[in-house]
C-alpha cells in the first residue's frame, strides 16, 4: 500500500538521534569530546538542508533518562521567538536557526541536573524513546504531506552501549519503521558494536557503520548517510557483511545466544520457567536439565558467526 | 527538473571560467549553484568536500552501482564540469579551489563575505507584513501578464518593462530592429506618438502558460543579457540574483552593503515584483515571495503543498494556502468541458487561448476544448504538452483527488489534435526517373537501400526520392551505372537517359 518508489523531486525529511550521554563522550578515554562531534554533526546537518530547499530536518537528544526534541521545538512555532535569532549575513539563516536550536538545546540538557537518576539508568541512554519519538514525528509529518512527496529517515548518532531492559521497545520501533519504509540508519562512532541498532538497520535496509577513525566523522557522515533514498539507488554504500541477531531475554534482559522461545508468544527467557510471564501460557512438560545448563549462555559469550533467532514483538 | 532549472542551467554553462571563479567567492552563490545540480551530482559534491586528496576517476567510478548508476554518474560529472566545479586533470577529480572554499564557507557559517543579506540593525517605522508583500508582488507581476495579453486592467508597466518585453521577444512593437539600438524613453515617447502598441509574440504566448518561476527566471536571464549591454557587471548581477535566493520572507534587508550597480538593479526588481522597497534610496528592501523561491525550484506561487514547501518556521503559511486555492481553480471533465473558478481577467484570458469559453457568472467561467479551439491555440505556437501542463498545474483541489488529475480521454485527445497537424513534414529530397532499363532501377535502388537514404520509391513508375545527404553517393553510382552502359554499346546511340530533378519533394510520413 505504502509508496516505496522515488523520484529526483522528493523532499527528504531526516530525524537525527543524537546520543547526548554524557558518562561516554566525556570519559577520558573517549576519542572524540562531545563539542568536537558536535561541530562535525551539525556541518552535516546543514549539508542535508543545503541539498534541497524543502529538505526538513529533526533532531532529538538522547539523553541519560530523558529524550527530548532539540529541533524543532514547541517555541519554535511560537511567533516572537524567531526575533531571538540575530541574523547574521554571513551565514544562511535557515542554517543559523536550526544551530543555534541545537546547541542552546544540548547544553541547556548538559547543564541540568535533570530528574533523580536511577540507577540502572546510568550508562545508558534512551534510544528507544527517541526512536519512538522520532517515528511519531515522521508519521505527522509523512501524513500532513498527503502528495507522497516526503521521504523520511532516521539517523542514529550514539556512542553508548547496549542497554538490554531497552530490547523490547527497540524492536517495536524497529518493525514500525519496517512497515513504514523508514530505513534506520546507524553511527556507532566508537566502542563496541551496537547489538540491536545493528539489527535495526539490517531490519529497515538502512546503513550501520562503526568507523575506525571517529576523528574524520564529518567525512563518513557526508559520505555514507547524506545520500536520500534517490540516490540510494544508484551509489554503493557500505554494508553489512555480519549481522549479531542476539536478543534480550523478557526475565533478566540479559543477551542471550540461545534460550526458551514460548511457544504460544514466542518470548524469549533465559531460564525455563513453567509458565510464560508474557501470555500466561502453562508448559506442562519439564526442561532436559543438565542440557539446558550447557544451552544457556550469558551475553559475555558473543558468537563467532551470525546466528538468527527469532525476534520478538 | 523543471525548466527553470535548466534555462539557468544552460546560461551558466555558457560562462568562461574567470566568470564562475568570481562568482564562487560568495557562499550565497556557491549554495545557489549547488541547488541546482541534479541529486547525485549534490552527493559527489558532499562526498568529495572534505577529502583533501584528489579523487582519482577509476575510484569515482567505485562509488555507483553499475547500468543506471554509472550512466547518472556520468550525467552529473558533465553538469560539474560544466559548471566549472570539477576539473579533470591526469586521471584525478580535483574540485575548484575557489568553490570548496566558499562553499565549505557557506556550510559552516565562516568567512566574511557577507553574501547572505545584511539584516537592517534597527526596526522599520513603515514595517510591512507578508500579507502585503504577496499582494504587492502578485500585483507587479499579474500587471506585466495583464499588458501581455492585453486587458485593460492597471497602467502599463514602466519603460524598463516594456523595453525587456520587446527586447525577450515575448511582444513586438513592430520594429523591433530599431529597438535594440534605441533609448528606452526615446522609444516609448515614440510609441506613444505613434500609438503603436506592442503586440504579443508566439513566444509571448508560451510564456504565459508557464509557472511562475519559469517566468520569473525567463525575465531575469533576458535583464542579464542586457545588463552586459548597460554596462552592468555580470557576476555582481547573477550573485545579486541569488542572494536574493537566499533571503527570508517577512524580513527587512539593508541596502547599504549593496554595490552601485545592485542599487540599480532594486530599482528594477521592484517594478517586477521582485523586491519592494518604499521609496526610492530607502535604506532597506523586503524581498518578495518571487525573490525567495528563486532557487527553491519549488513553484511556491502556483498551488503546491503548503508543508511541502515551507520549512518549520511557519511564518506565511496562512498566505499561501489562500493563494492555493487562487490557484487551483480549473475543474476539467470527460467531456471536455472546463468550469474554472475565477474572476481573475487574466487568468480568463490566458484560458482563452485554448478553450472555447461559453459563459460567465461572477466567480466562475465555464467553457469547452474542441478541436476548434485546440488548433487556434497550436496555430499560435503553442503546444498541446504545454497546455497539459498548464491544466495540470491550475487543476483544482478536488481534481487533485484523482491520479491522473486530468481525464486520460481529454489529453489524448489534445495530443492526438496535435499530431494531426504535422502530418506532412518537408525534407530536401533528390528525385531520380527515368530509369530506361528495370535492372537499373533495381541495382540503384538496391544500393541506396543499402546505404539507407530511401525516402520513397517506386517500381512501377522507376522513381526515387534521395535524401539531400544520400545524393553524391548514389549519383555517383548512377554515373557509374551510365558510364559502364556506355562501353558496353559504344558503338550503339546510347537509348538512356537519366535525369535528376533538383527539386525539394514532399514524403508523405503519416
Amino acid at each position: 500500500m505504502k509508496d516505496t518508489s522515488t523520484s529526483e523531486d522528493d523532499s527528504n525529511l531526516l530525524v537525527i538521534v543524537i546520543d547526548t550521554n554524557p558518562f561516554e563522550w566525556e570519559h577520558p578515554s573517549a576519542p572524540l569530546k562531545l563539542n568536537q562531534a558536535l561541530q562535525h554533526i551539525l556541518a552535516f546537518m546543514n549539508a542535508h538542508l543545503a541539498g534541497r530547499h524543502d529538505n526538513k530536518l529533526a533532531v532529538i537528544a538522547s539523553h541519560v533518562g530523558v529524550s527530548k526534541f532539540l529541533y524543532p521545538t514547541l517555541n519554535e512555532l511560537t511567533p516572537g521567538s524567531k526575533v531571538q535569532t540575530k541574523k547574521d549575513a554571513n551565514v544562511y539563516q535557515v542554517f543559523k536557526v536550526v544551530n543555534d536550536a541545537v546547541i542552546s538545546g544540548i547544553s541547556r540538557l548538559l547543564q541540568d541536573p535533570g530528574p533523580t537518576l536511577q540507577e540502572k539508568d546510568l550508562g545508558s541512554s534512551k534510544i528507544a524513546a527517541s526512536l519512538s519519538l522520532g517515528l511519531c514525528y515522521i508519521n505527522q509529518a509523512v501524513r500532513s504531506d498527503g502528495m507522497g512527496h516526503v521521504k523520511a529517515r532516521i539517523l542514529v548518532l550514539t556512542v553508548s552501549p547496549d542497554s538490554s531492559s531497552d530490547y523490547i521497545p527497540i524492536m517495536n520501533c524497529i518493525f514500525s519503521a519496517q512497515k513504514a519504509n523508514i530505513p534506520i540508519d546507524v553511527c556507532k562512532i566508537w566502542g563496541e558494536d551496537a547489538v540491536f541498532l545493528q539489527q535495526a538497520a539490517h531490519i529497515t535496509e538502512g546503513i550501520y557503520m562503526r568507523p575506525d577513525d571517529p576523528q574524520g566523522l564529518l567525512q563518513i557522515l557526508m559520505f555514507s548517510f547524506l545520500p536520500d533514498m534517490f540516490s540510494r539507488n544508484y551509489l554503493y554504500l557500505p554494508g553489512q557483511d555480519q549481522v549479531d541477531f542476539r536478543a534480550a531475554c523478557f526475565c533478566h534482559k540479559k543477551i542471550v545466544d540461545i534460550g526458551y522461545v514460548c511457544s504460544v508468544c514466542l518470548s524469549i527467557f533465559c531460564s525455563f520457567s513453567p509458565v510464560c510471564s508474557t501470555c500466561k501460557t502453562k508448559f506442562a512438560f519439564q526442561p532436559l536439565l543438565p542440557s539446558a545448563r550447557r544451552l544457556v549462555k550469558g551475553a559475555a559469550s558473543s558468537p563467532s558467526s551470525p546466528r538468527p533467532s527469532t525476534p520478538a514483538i | 527538473m523543471s525548466k527553470f532549472q535548466t534555462s539557468i542551467h544552460e546560461y551558466l554553462e555558457t560562462l568562461p571560467l574567470q566568470t564562475f571563479n568570481r562568482l564562487y567567492q560568495k557562499p550565497a552563490t556557491c549554495l545557489a549553484i549547488f541547488r541546482l545540480l541534479p541529486p547525485l551530482g549534490k552527493q559527489i559534491v558532499m562526498s568529495s568536500l572534505y577529502v583533501d586528496t584528489p579523487i582519482t576517476v577509476a575510484d569515482m567510478k567505485l562509488w555507483f552501482k553499475g547500468g543506471a548508476g554509472s550512466a547518472k554518474h556520468k550525467e552529473a560529472m558533465q553538469r560539474l564540469k560544466a559548471l566549472n566545479i570539477f576539473a579533470e586533470e591526469r586521471g584525478n577529480y580535483t574540485m575548484n579551489a575557489t568553490f570548496l572554499e566558499q562553499f565549505r564557507n557557506a556550510l559552516t557559517g565562516g568567512g566574511n563575505s557577507q553574501s547572505f543579506g545584511l539584516a537592517t540593525s534597527t526596526p522599520d517605522k513603515h514595517h510591512v507584513d507578508v500579507a502585503f508583500l504577496d499582494e504587492f508582488a502578485t500585483k507587479q507581476w499579474e500587471a506585466i501578464l495583464h499588458y501581455m495579453v492585453g486587458t485593460t486592467q492597471g497602467s502599463a508597466p514602466c519603460a524598463g518593462v516594456m523595453n525587456l518585453l520587446l527586447r525577450s521577444g515575448l511582444m513586438t512593437g513592430g520594429h523591433r530592429g530599431d529597438a535594440e539600438n534605441m533609448d528606452v524613453m526615446d522609444f516609448a515617447s515614440q510609441m506613444a506618438r505613434q500609438d503603436l502598441a506592442p503586440k504579443i509574440t508566439h513566444k509571448g504566448f508560451q510564456f504565459l502558460l508557464q509557472d511562475i518561476n519559469t517566468q520569473v527566471w525567463a525575465f531575469l536571464l533576458q535583464y542579464l543579457s542586457m545588463a552586459e549591454s548597460l554596462n552592468m557587471d555580470l557576476v555582481e548581477v547573477l550573485t545579486f540574483f541569488f542572494q536574493l535566493g537566499s533571503l527570508e520572507l517577512g524580513n527587512d534587508y539593508s541596502s547599504e552593503t549593496l554595490t552601485p550597480t545592485q542599487t540599480q538593479m532594486l530599482e528594477d526588481l521592484k517594478a517586477y515584483g521582485i523586491v519592494y522597497q518604499r521609496k526610492r534610496g530607502s535604506r532597506r528592501f523586503y524581498p518578495t515571495r518571487l525573490a525567495t523561491t528563486l532557487t527553491s525550484g519549488t513553484p511556491v506561487l502556483l498551488g503546491s503543498h503548503p508543508s511541502a514547501s515551507r520549512n518549520a518556521a511557519g511564518a506565511g503559511r496562512k498566505s499561501e494556502e489562500d493563494e492555493e486555492d487562487d490557484h487551483g481553480f480549473i475543474v476539467m471533465e470527460t467531456n471536455y468541458r472546463i468550469y474554472a473558478y475565477t474572476d481573475s481577467p487574466l487568468q480568463i484570458a490566458v484560458l482563452n487561448l485554448f478553450v472555447h469559453l461559453r459563459d460567465r457568472f461572477p466567480n466562475m467561467v465555464t467553457g469547452v476544448v474542441t478541436r476548434d479551439s485546440i488548433r487556434r491555440a497550436l496555430s499560435k505556437g503553442i503546444t498541446a504538452e504545454q497546455i497539459i501542463t498548464y491544466l495540470n498545474a491550475h487543476a483544482h483541489a478536488q481534481m487533485r483527488k484523482h491520479s491522473p488529475i486530468l481525464p486520460l480521454t481529454v489529453v489524448d485527445q489534445i495530443r492526438l489534435w496535435e499530431i494531426e497537424k504535422n502530418r506532412l513534414r518537408p525534407q530536401a529530397s533528390w528525385l531520380y526517373s527515368q530509369f530506361s532499363r528495370p535492372q537499373d532501377f533495381d541495382s540503384t535502388l538496391q544500393y541506396a537501400s543499402e546505404l539507407g537514404v530511401v525516402l520513397w520509391s517506386n517500381a512501377k513508375r522507376r522513381l526515387i526520392a534521395i535524401t539531400a545527404e544520400g545524393h553524391q553517393a548514389v549519383g555517383a553510382y548512377v554515373r557509374k551505372l551510365i558510364a559502364r552502359h556506355k562501353e558496353q554499346q559504344a558503338a550503339q546511340t546510347q537509348q538512356q537517359q537519366q535525369q535528376r530533378y533538383q527539386q525539394p519533394a514532399t514524403s508523405v510520413v503519416s
